[in-house]
C-alpha cells in the first residue's frame, strides 16, 4: 500500500474515470481506508470486486470455515470447478490479488467469535454477509463498541436486503438545487439537516448548489428486528403498497427456522411481523411471494448478488470518500418488479 | 448438489432447459458488458456472442474487472472471453468489430439470437441495434450508465417503447461567435483550442482550403465575415511555421493569436458594450521565456500563465517535429499527451485573457475528450438488473410472475444515486406502449428485401419503383419517393427523376442499405411509409419483396413537409456522388459546437459520443 498522502500520476491515470466523479480528495480518503469483509459468498464476491477495484487502501476478508461446493460455482465468479472441496478463502486469494495489486489484502486468521471478543482498531468499516441472526447481533454490538460503521446484506433467491448501522453519521453532500429546496431541520425519521449553504457555480450562474450536512441516526440490528414499525413514517397510500418482501425478509431475519416449518406456519409468523410493522397483511401479503420466498430459501443468485453487492460497495465508497448521502437504514430488493425501497427504522 | 441447483429453484427445470438453449447477443464488452458477461454466464445462458470494437485502455481497469494491466491494447471481446474461462459454462463467441458493420454482421446474422443485450457507449450504435431489433422483432435489453446514474429498459418491438420513442437529450450547442469572439466559459476556450486552432495548425493542407464563398459564417455582418476570412488566411501562415519547423517563429504564433487577433476584436466596439474587454498578452512574457522547459508540474493543478506560455512553446515545437513523420497531419486525441497539452495551454491562455477561470490539464482532458465518469458499482448494478430482467423478457419466471401483457414489465433507473428521491434506491416504472409519433418504430412499416449481387446490378431504380408500386398497391401514376436512410439521400421523387435509369449497385445499394418508400400523393389519407432493408446475398434468384400489411394514415401537414425537404432531402448530384455519395448538410454542422450533456444516463467512456463539430473531416472522406 502506498502510504504517501498524494496520489501518484499512475494512480490518477488508473482511477481516472472515478476521480472525475468524486474528486482527488475522495480518492485519497478511499486509499487510506481499511475495510473488513466477513464471508465471501455471492454478495461478498461482488463487494470484494467493487471495493478492491475502487482502490481502497486495505481490504481484509474473514472466511474461515467455508469449503467450496458445486453450488457455489453457480454464483461466485472467483471460483473454478477445480476449487470444489478446497477452503474457499484459499481458492479466491490469488484471484483477488490479481484484480488490483495496489490494494493491500489481509486475511483474518481469527475466528468470528475471537474477532468479536476483542477490542478492534484495525478497521474503518465492516461488511458482513451470510451471518446468523445471533452472529449479526453479536457483530453489531462489537461494531458499536468499537465505533465502526457496519453493513450487512443477504439474499433469498430473487429477493434481498441491506442493513446499515453507521451509529451516527454526519454526511456532507453537495448537490444541484432542485424544485424541492432543502431546509434546516428534521427531514425524515432518522435525518436532520444541521448545516446548509447555498453556492452558485462560478462558471454558470444558473447552477445553484446546496452544500448540506445531514445528521443520520441509526439503530442496531436487534432493535430493528424488535421495533421496526412504519406507523407515522409512511402515508396511508404508501402503507397499502409496501412490498411483501419487507415482512417476509424481517420475519426470516428474526428466525431462519420459521421458513423451515410449513407454509401456513411461516405465513403466520409473517402476519405477526406485518402487525408489528402496522401494515395490513390482507392488502400486502401476496401468496405467490410467500411461496416463492420459501422455495428460494438460501438460494444465491448472481444478478441479485451483483445488485446488492453493487449497492453496498457504492455506499461504502461514498462514506469513505465522504461524498453523497449514506443509506439509512434498511433496503429491500424485489428481483421481479425491480422495486428497491429504502426504509428508515 | 450441482452447479445449477440454485438456478433451477428460481426458473424451474423447464426454464433451465430453455435457458441452456438460449442464444444471446451481448453488444459491448466494456463497463456494463464485462459485468453482464459474468452474470449471463452464471445464469447458464447456452450461447453468448460478444461484440466489441475496442481495445483495452488503462483507464478501463477501475471497473472492467475482467481486464488487467497486462491486457492493455488487447481486444476487449476476446480478452473478456479468455478472462472468464475459470467460471464459464456457456458457449462463448467473441467478435472484434463494429456492430454496425453489415459485412461482418448482416441482418440474417442477428436472426439467430433470442435476445439482444445492449451494453454500448454511444448513441449511433444504440440506435442501430434498436433498429435491427425492430426489423427482426427481437427483444432488446437496453442499458446505460454515467457516473452514479444508470438505467435499463427492456424493449419488445411493436409492443413497448423502443429506444427512439423518447427524445434523447441532444448535445448543447454554442453559437460560433461565442467561440470565435466572445468566450465566457472555460469550455468555449477548449472548443476554440481543439476544434478551431488545433485543426488549423496541425490538420493537413487539403482541409485548409475550404470553400469560403458558400460558407455560413455564423453571422451576416459583412465586416465580421471579412474579419474571419482574413483570420483564416493568416492562420495559414501559422500552419506554415509548423510545417517548416521554424521554431524561432513559434513566439510569433502566440503573438498573432493572443495579441494581434484580440486587438482586432477589441476594435469591434459593440462586442464590449456589455462585456468586460479581454486583455492582450504581455509580449515580454513571450520573449523572456523563449526556451525549452523540462520542469513538470502536476496535471491536476492550474498552472501560472508564465509556465503555460513556456509549455505552449515547448509542446508546439514537439508537435511541429512530429508533423513530418506523421504525414503532415496530427489528429487531436485526448490520450496523446502532446495534443492534449497543446489544447490545454491554448485554451488556458485564451481563458486568462478573457477573464475566465483557467483549468488543469486533467479537467481540460474531460471537456476536450468528452470523458464520461464511470465506476464499477453502477455498472454492476445496471448489468445485474439487465440480466435479471432478461428472465422476465424470456418468460422464465412464469411460475410466479407470468406475463400476460409485456407493458406490465418494469424498467429501472438509479433513483437515489441520481438525487431523484431519497426513499427508493431504484425507480421502476412499467413499460409504455410505443410512442405513436416515434419515427423509428411507429411511423413506418418494416420489411426485408432479398436479392443477389447480380440482380443489384441488373435492376434499375425505375424497375425497383415499379415493383414496389405493384407489390404495395400503388397505381402506376401515384407519386412516391425513395430515400436512402443511411445519409438521408433522396433517390427519387416526383420532380427528381435523374437517377431512374441507374442500377441499384451504381446507386450504392449494398447489403444493409435501408430505404424509405413513401406515398407522396396529396390525398387526405396516404399509405404508411415502408422502411426496407436490402439483404443482398448469393442464393436468391429474384428480387423478393416482403409481404406487408400497410395501413392508411393521415399525411403530415404540408408546411412541415416542405421544411423537411428543404433542409434534409438534398438531391444527389453527379458531382457529390463522386465523393462517396455523401451529401453534406453544410449549413449548420460546421458551425454548431456541441457539448456533452451530463443529465441523461449514458454509457461510460464515450470517447466518440460527442463530436465537437469536426464536419470537415467527414466531408473529406
Amino acid at each position: 500500500m502506498n502510504t504517501s498522502t498524494e496520489l501518484g500520476e499512475d494512480e490518477i491515470a488508473l482511477y481516472d474515470r472515478q476521480i472525475r466523479l468524486w474528486g482527488l480528495e475522495a480518492q485519497t480518503n478511499i486509499r487510506s481506508a481499511r475495510v473488513l469483509l466477513i464471508n465471501i459468498g455471492s454478495i461478498g464476491t461482488e463487494i470484494t470486486k467493487n471495493i478492491v477495484l475502487s482502490g481502497v487502501g486495505h481490504f481484509s476478508i474473514l472466511d474461515n470455515n467455508h469449503i467450496v461446493t458445486e453450488e457455489d460455482l453457480g454464483s461466485q465468479f472467483f471460483l473454478s470447478k477445480e476449487d470444489v472441496g478446497k477452503c474457499r478463502i484459499d481458492a479466491v486469494k490469488e484471484r483477488i490479488i490479481d484484480l488490483n495489486p495496489r490494494v493491500e489484502l489481509g486475511f483474518e486468521t481469527d475466528s468470528f467469535d475471537k474477532l468479536v471478543s476483542q477490542k478492534c482498531e484495525k478497521y474503518d468499516i465492516v461488511i458482513a454477509t451470510e451471518l446468523t441472526r445471533n452472529q449479526t447481533i453479536q457483530l453489531n454490538k462489537w461494531t458499536r463498541l468499537n465505533n465502526i460503521p457496519l453493513y450487512t446484506a443477504g439474499s433469498n433467491g430473487l429477493f434481498g436486503y441491506i442493513f446499515v448501522d453507521l451509529i451516527q453519521f454526519e454526511a456532507k453532500d453537495k448537490k444541484l438545487q432542485s424544485i424541492r429546496v432543502s431546509k434546516l431541520g428534521v427531514v425524515s425519521p432518522n435525518k436532520e439537516i444541521i448545516h446548509l449553504e447555498v453556492t452558485k457555480d462560478p462558471e454558470d450562474e444558473k447552477k445553484v448548489y446546496e452544500n448540506i450536512v445531514t445528521k443520520n441516526k441509526y439503530i442496531p440490528f436487534d432493535q430493528l428486528l424488535s421495533t421496526a414499525c412504519l406507523e407515522g413514517k409512511l402515508t396511508r397510500r404508501q402503507l397499502k403498497r409496501v412490498s411483501s418482501i419487507l415482512p417476509l425478509t424481517i420475519t426470516h431475519l428474526k428466525d431462519t427456522n420459521f421458513i423451515k416449518s410449513n407454509e401456513t406456519g411461516f405465513r403466520n409468523e409473517v402476519i405477526k411481523t406485518c402487525e408489528q410493522l402496522r401494515i395490513d397483511p390482507a392488502l400486502i401479503l401476496k401468496l405467490e411471494y410467500v411461496q416463492q420466498f420459501i422455495a428460494q430459501n438460501n438460494v444465491e443468485f448472481a444478478p441479485v448478488a451483483a445488485i446488492l453487492g453493487g449497492a453496498v460497495a457504492q455506499d461504502v465508497i461514498n462514506i469513505l470518500g465522504k461524498r453523497q448521502q449514506p443509506l439509512n437504514n434498511f433496503i429491500i430488493f424485489d428481483g421481479i418488479t425491480l422495486d428497491m425501497p429504502i426504509f428508515e427504522f | 448438489m450441482v452447479r445449477e441447483d440454485n438456478l433451477i429453484k428460481i426458473i424451474g427445470k423447464d426454464g433451465y432447459t430453455k435457458i441452456r438453449q438460449t442464444k444471446c447477443l451481448l453488444v459491448g464488452a466494456g463497463g456494463i458488458g464485462s459485468e453482464l458477461l459474468k452474470d449471463l454466464i452464471l445464469m447458464e445462458f447456452g450461447e453468448i456472442h460478444i461484440v466489441d470494437l475496442d481495445t483495452i485502455d488503462l483507464s478501463n481497469l477501475n471497473r472492467q474487472f475482467l481486464f488487467r494491466q497486462r491486457d492493455i491494447k488487447q481486444p476487449k471481446s476476446t480478452t473478456a472471453v479468455k478472462a472468464v474461462q475459470n467460471f464459464n459454462n456457456s458457449n462463448l463467441i467473441p467478435y472484434q468489430g463494429n456492430i454496425m458493420d453489415t459485412t461482418q454482421f448482416p441482418l440474417h446474422w442477428f436472426k439467430q439470437f433470442n435476445i439482444i443485450f445492449n451494453a454500448l457507449d454511444n448513441l449511433a450504435a444504440r440506435r442501430y441495434v434498436n433498429k435491427m431489433s425492430q426489423f427482426l422483432s427481437l427483444p432488446l435489453l437496453e442499458s446505460g450508465t454515467a457516473g452514479f446514474d444508470g438505467y435499463i429498459q427492456p424493449i419488445f418491438p411493436g409492443k413497448t417503447e423502443c429506444f427512439d420513442c423518447t427524445k434523447k437529450e441532444t448535445p448543447k450547442t454554442f453559437p460560433v461567435c461565442t467561440i470565435r469572439s466572445t468566450p465566457s466559459q472555460p469550455i468555449h476556450c477548449v472548443v476554440w483550442a481543439k476544434n478551431f486552432l488545433f485543426n488549423q495548425l496541425f490538420a493537413d493542407d487539403d482541409n485548409q482550403n475550404e470553400d469560403n464563398e458558400n460558407k455560413d459564417w455564423g453571422t451576416t455582418d459583412e465586416n465580421e465575415i471579412k474579419r474571419i476570412k482574413q483570420e483564416t488566411n493568416e492562420l495559414q501562415k501559422l500552419h506554415n511555421i509548423i510545417l517548416e519547423q521554424d521554431f524561432n517563429r513559434i513566439p510569433f504564433i502566440l503573438k498573432k493569436l493572443f495579441i494581434d487577433d484580440i486587438s482586432k476584436l477589441l476594435l469591434i466596439e459593440n462586442l464590449w458594450k456589455t462585456r468586460t474587454k479581454p486583455l492582450l498578452l504581455d509580449e515580454s512574457i513571450i520573449s523572456e521565456n523563449n526556451h525549452d522547459v523540462t520542469e513538470k508540474k502536476s496535471l491536476n493543478e492550474v498552472w501560472d500563465i508564465k509556465y503555460i506560455i513556456q509549455r505552449f512553446i515547448a509542446v508546439t515545437k514537439t508537435l511541429s517535429q512530429r508533423m513530418k513523420s506523421e504525414g503532415n497531419f496530427i489528429e487531436f486525441d485526448k490520450d496523446d499527451e502532446d495534443t492534449l497539452e497543446f489544447v490545454a495551454m491554448a485554451a488556458n491562455i485564451r481563458s486568462y485573457l478573457f477573464h475566465i477561470p483557467m483549468k488543469s490539464v486533467f479537467d481540460i482532458k474531460q471537456t476536450a475528450g468528452n470523458i464520461i465518469p464511470a465506476i464499477a458499482t453502477t455498472n454492476a448494478i445496471i448489468a445485474g438488473l439487465s440480466a435479471l430482467t432478461s428472465l422476465r423478457v424470456l418468460n422464465l419466471l412464469d411460475k410466479y410472475a407470468p406475463i400476460e401483457d409485456v407493458t406490465k414489465l418494469n424498467m429501472a433507473f438509479t433513483a437515489m444515486a441520481s438525487n431523484m428521491t431519497t426513499n427508493r434506491y431504484l425507480s421502476n416504472p412499467q413499460l409504455a406502449p410505443p410512442n405513436c409519433t416515434c419515427p423509428v418504430c411507429s411511423q413506418v412499416v418494416r420489411g426485408v428485401v432479398q436479392l443477389s449481387d447480380k440482380l443489384n446490378e441488373a435492376t434499375t431504380l425505375e424497375q425497383l419503383i415499379n415493383k414496389l408500386k405493384v407489390k404495395y398497391g400503388y397505381g402506376e401514376d401515384d407519386d412516391v419517393s425513395i430515400l436512402d436512410m443511411k445519409d438521408q439521400r433522396l433517390l427519387y421523387d416526383f420532380d427528381f427523376e435523374d437517377l431512374c435509369l441507374r442500377n441499384l449497385k451504381d446507386l450504392k445499394f449494398v447489403n444493409g442499405t435501408i430505404i424509405l418508400f413513401s406515398d407522396d400523393s396529396d390525398n387526405d389519407e396516404i399509405k404508411k411509409p415502408i422502411e426496407l432493408y436490402f439483404e443482398i446475398g448469393d442464393n436468391v434468384n429474384e428480387l423478393i419483396l416482403p409481404t406487408l400489411n400497410i395501413p392508411m394514415i393521415k399525411p403530415k401537414k404540408p408546411e412541415t413537409d416542405n421544411e423537411e425537404k428543404e433542409e434534409e432531402l438534398v438531391p444527389m448530384t453527379e458531382n457529390q456522388e463522386d465523393e462517396d455519395g455523401v451529401v453534406i448538410l453544410d449549413e449548420n454542422d460546421e458551425e454548431v459546437i456541441v457539448e456533452d450533456s451530463k443529465k441523461r444516463p449514458r454509457a461510460e467512456d464515450e470517447d466518440d459520443l460527442i463530436e465537437i463539430i469536426d464536419l470537415p473531416k467527414k466531408a473529406k472522406n
